[in-house]
């Protein structure tokens, strides 16, 4: 009798044990998040906060795409978002036409858009969460003024300062052809005030290298057409992360570490460690999580309110050789489940 | 429970057992097979939502394929398609999950059937555009679904190979669990099996062990040995009704060899009484012959003599003829049977008569007889012997003094014959070895009939079937003796009394 007992447990705990996928919690908003390359660390961090903020409110949030075999462009992803009539949709920017059609058709059909990082100004939009690219520009106008202060030549008489013989900065930025070309020129104005207010004496070249980002291959070879020019600049400015690793990783094949300075963009392991190493010079990152929080905020109240902030911007940190070790640790941290 | 058992009878009790191990093994095999059928039922199902989403991919193609064949045509069979493939696209649709979970599987789900919806009515509108011949309006609607239409089966397909990859790995997690069950149901089958087998030892064993008890009784009992243990009955069934006819026929045995044992003996006694009897009347029968050698010629002379005597008017001779006479007679023809008390009164009377004349009137003679006692029936040549030892031993040599007195009396169911003289009388010794037979004779005398009181005492206890047949009082020396002989005052005395 005791055998059968055994005999009938185990059947049911195999049963039970085998039984098909059962959804441990069930969502009461829909909302997707698209993006022009949702692999990279930077859009995965921005989900990941968008996800825990937006789980509060039981809601979800997918990253669009990720679950897909066929690689679709934002505006795919618009239509295939707008056609499975989502609860809300973030989607990062371009300033596109065509993208801004899609946000209007989406705002008609009564699904509310947030672009996210950079605007489709002209679009229906409901709300932009960004970071605010005059800032950016500030920052990176103050690692160049850094930079030439620090490899400028001192000439001495004695103990006595005689003199400087400036550094030539050539500062190439690389643009990125799928942003929104309005943030670009914020962010350029930024450089530009920051060099003109604070670093009055000298000259800085300052040239801007549009760099394709119509496919993912083309934003290496691009960056590499830089490095194959006769003048190569002493200075280089990423504006987003793929650019940055692209083209730290062409200074190291180019030999040119210790020549050509890195102005680097977000956070990711890559960069951190290329920084302590000194390849990158210094990089800003996005306070990523946030970016996501907010996006989540911005379609929750819109839902709930029918209004939301027009505008919302995410805090920027600086990182260099100086702070780069409490960023690993906390990467390190994070990594931990 | 075995309490309960014990009225059943054994052949349900066999059957039961039997029936419920059986029953086990089914129930258990039953289990086994239920739970294989599930496990093989999970197993075809692991494919199942792949097999659905393909029913759906192949109705979404032939919903897309009917509009633009429609839209190529406008032929009513198209027509006709459209609607039926519709139909069945939005029977599948149906289906699809519309909850928003934390598994990706079924969010694709939510977003595959809100694309469908959306897709249909895009699909509709060109329908409804193409029959209003609105051309550039169906040519955008068009391409607008069939946009859709490649979303949806980009979805369909993505999914699809998604939860392939996942139902592949339940599927072999599946195999794995039922190639485990397998051996675990061959365990529990073999444990199931050895157990019903202990079992079914064990109560046959405990029903059977009863049997067994009786047929090593049984054996015993063969092998000669009637005083075997007998077994004890525990149960009322066969096995405890033959236990117990098997007890009850053991006692009756034994108790039917002790009669037939008892029957032997007396029969034994009996006939070594007959024998024993016969042997003492030869022995006297010889002892008197030896004393009489020819009695008939003895009785013709004596009766020549008394006849003579009478003639020649010698009276007291004639009668003392004649009573010798009398008394040899009855000697010769009362050897073999039972002769009334009066008889051996008489021989006692013709004896004494005898001696007075031979020693001249020495011996006084006096009886005292219970009249009503004389037809009791006794073995003959008793008093005679006992008389003549008074008279040898007792008063032999007291001249006119001896006194002989003759009772017959009864007391009980038991006739007294007392002789007593007042004679020599005897010691308590010798007295102890006449009463149980160990006196020696001395040399036979000339002047007995040759009868000892051994021989006395032997008939009168086979008569009487007991052994204090005899009493022998005597004070002492000089003191004369009493012999009083005791027989059985029967009622065939008393018959024969009355007749």
């Amino acid at each position: 009798m005791a055998l059968c007992i055994v005999a009938f447990l185990y059947v049911r705990l195999y049963l039970t044990d085998n039984a098909s996928d059962v959804p441990e919690h069930i969502y009461d908003r829909y909302y997707v998040m698209i993006t022009d390359d949702y692999k990279s660390s930077f859009w995965q961090s921005v989900y990941s906060g968008a996800l825990n903020s937006a789980e509060e409110n039981n809601t979800f949030v997918e990253l669009l795409g990720s679950n897909l075999y066929n690689d679709y462009t934002p505006e795919e992803l618009m239509e295939i978002a707008i056609s499975s009539d989502v609860d809300g949709i973030m989607v990062s920017g371009d300033g596109s036409e065509e993208l801004s059609a899609l946000i209007d058709e989406a705002m008609d059909k009564g699904i509310p858009v947030v672009t996210m990082y950079s605007d489709n100004a002209d679009s229906k939009r409901c709300s932009f969460v960004g970071v605010s690219g005059y800032n950016i520009g500030k920052e990176y106008g103050r690692q160049i003024v850094n930079i030439k202060k620090e490899k400028r030549t001192v000439s001495y008489n004695g103990a006595n300062i005689e003199g400087y013989s400036e550094f030539a900065a050539n500062v190439t930025v690389l643009m990125d052809s799928k942003m929104d070309p309005y943030a670009q020129n914020v962010i350029m104005s930024g450089i530009q005030d920051i060099l003109t207010e604070e670093d009055k004496e000298s000259e800085t070249n300052i040239e801007t290298v549009l760099v394709d980002n119509s496919n993912p291959f083309s934003v290496e070879e691009s960056i590499r057409d830089v490095f194959m020019e006769d003048e190569i600049p002493n200075i280089l400015v990423c504006l987003n992360e793929l650019e940055t690793t692209c083209a730290y990783q062409a200074v190291v094949d180019y030999n040119l570490v210790g020549s050509v300075s890195i102005l680097g963009y977000y956070d990711s392991d890559k960069i951190l460690n290329a920084i302590n190493r000194n390849v990158v010079y210094s990089s800003i990152a996005v306070d990523t999580k946030e970016l996501g929080r907010f996006c989540v905020e911005a379609l929750d109240d819109y839902i709930s309110f029918g209004n939301t902030s027009q505008y919302n911007a995410a805090d920027i940190t600086l990182i260099n050789k100086g702070n780069v070790s409490e960023f690993m640790k906390k990467e390190d941290a994070a990594d931990v489940p | 429970m075995f309490r309960k058992l014990k009225g059943i009878s054994l052949s349900y009790k066999m059957s039961g057992i039997f029936i419920l191990a059986n029953l086990f093994i089914f129930v258990v095999d039953i289990a086994l097979l239920f739970g294989i059928n599930r496990m093989s039922v999970e197993m075809e199902m692991a494919y199942q939502n792949n097999r659905q989403l393909n029913a759906l991919s192949i109705a979404l193609d032939s919903l897309q394929d009917s509009t633009t064949e429609y839209l190529k045509a406008k032929s009513t069979d198209s027509l006709s398609d459209y609607y039926i493939s519709e139909q069945n696209y939005v029977d599948l649709v149906e289906e699809l999950g519309t909850q928003i979970t934390d598994i990706p599987y079924t969010r694709m789900e939510r977003n595959i059937r809100n694309m469908s919806y959306d897709y249909m009515d895009q699909v509709s509108q060109t329908i409804e555009a193409k029959r209003g011949r609105n051309v550039e309006k169906y040519r955008v609607l068009y391409e607008s679904a069939t946009k859709r239409y490649e979303y949806i089966k980009a979805y369909i397909r993505s999914l699809n190979s998604e939860q392939f990859v996942s139902n592949s790995e339940k599927y072999t997690e599946l195999a794995a669990s039922f190639r485990t069950f397998e051996t675990f149901a061959m365990g529990v089958m073999f444990f199931v099996l050895v157990g019903s087998a202990l079992v079914i030892i064990r109560i046959t064993g405990r029903l059977i062990h009863p049997l067994e008890s009786l047929a090593a009784s049984a054996d015993e009992v063969a092998n000669g040995n009637l005083e075997a243990k007998l077994p004890e009955s525990t149960s009322s069934d066969e096995v405890g009704r033959l236990t117990v006819a098997f007890s009850k026929m053991m006692v009756s045995i034994r108790e039917y060899i002790e009669r037939v044992r008892e029957s032997m003996e007396k029969e034994r006694l009996m006939q070594e009484k007959e024998l024993m009897m016969e042997t003492h009347l030869k022995d006297a029968q010889l002892k008197y012959l030896q004393a009489q050698i020819n009695p008939h010629f003895l009785f013709n002379t004596l009766n020549a003599g008394a006849q003579l005597a009478m003639m020649e008017g010698a009276d007291r001779t004639y009668e003392y003829v004649q009573t010798v006479a009398d008394f040899f007679r009855y000697n010769v023809k009362k050897q073999n049977e039972l002769v009334d008390v009066a008889d051996e009164v008489d021989i006692v009377d013709n004896y004494i008569r005898i001696l007075n004349v031979r020693f001249s009137g020495e011996i006084h003679y006096d009886r005292q007889i219970d009249e009503r006692l004389l037809k009791i029936k006794m073995p003959s040549m008793i008093l005679q012997p006992i008389v003549e030892n008074a008279v040898n031993h007792g008063i032999r040599g007291m001249g006119d003094k001896g006194h002989i007195f003759l009772k017959v009396y009864r007391d009980g169911d038991r006739v007294y014959i007392s002789v007593k003289d007042n004679g020599k009388g005897m010691k308590p010794e010798d007295i102890e070895k006449v009463v149980n037979g160990k006196w020696k004779y001395e040399e036979q005398r000339g002047d007995s009939n040759g009868i000892g009181m051994d021989n006395v005492i032997s008939r009168l206890r086979l008569l009487s079937e007991r052994e204090d047949v005899i009493d022998i009082y005597s004070e002492g020396e000089e003191m004369g003796t009493e012999v009083v002989i005791n027989i059985p005052y029967t009622q065939d005395n008393e018959k024969q009394k009355e007749d």
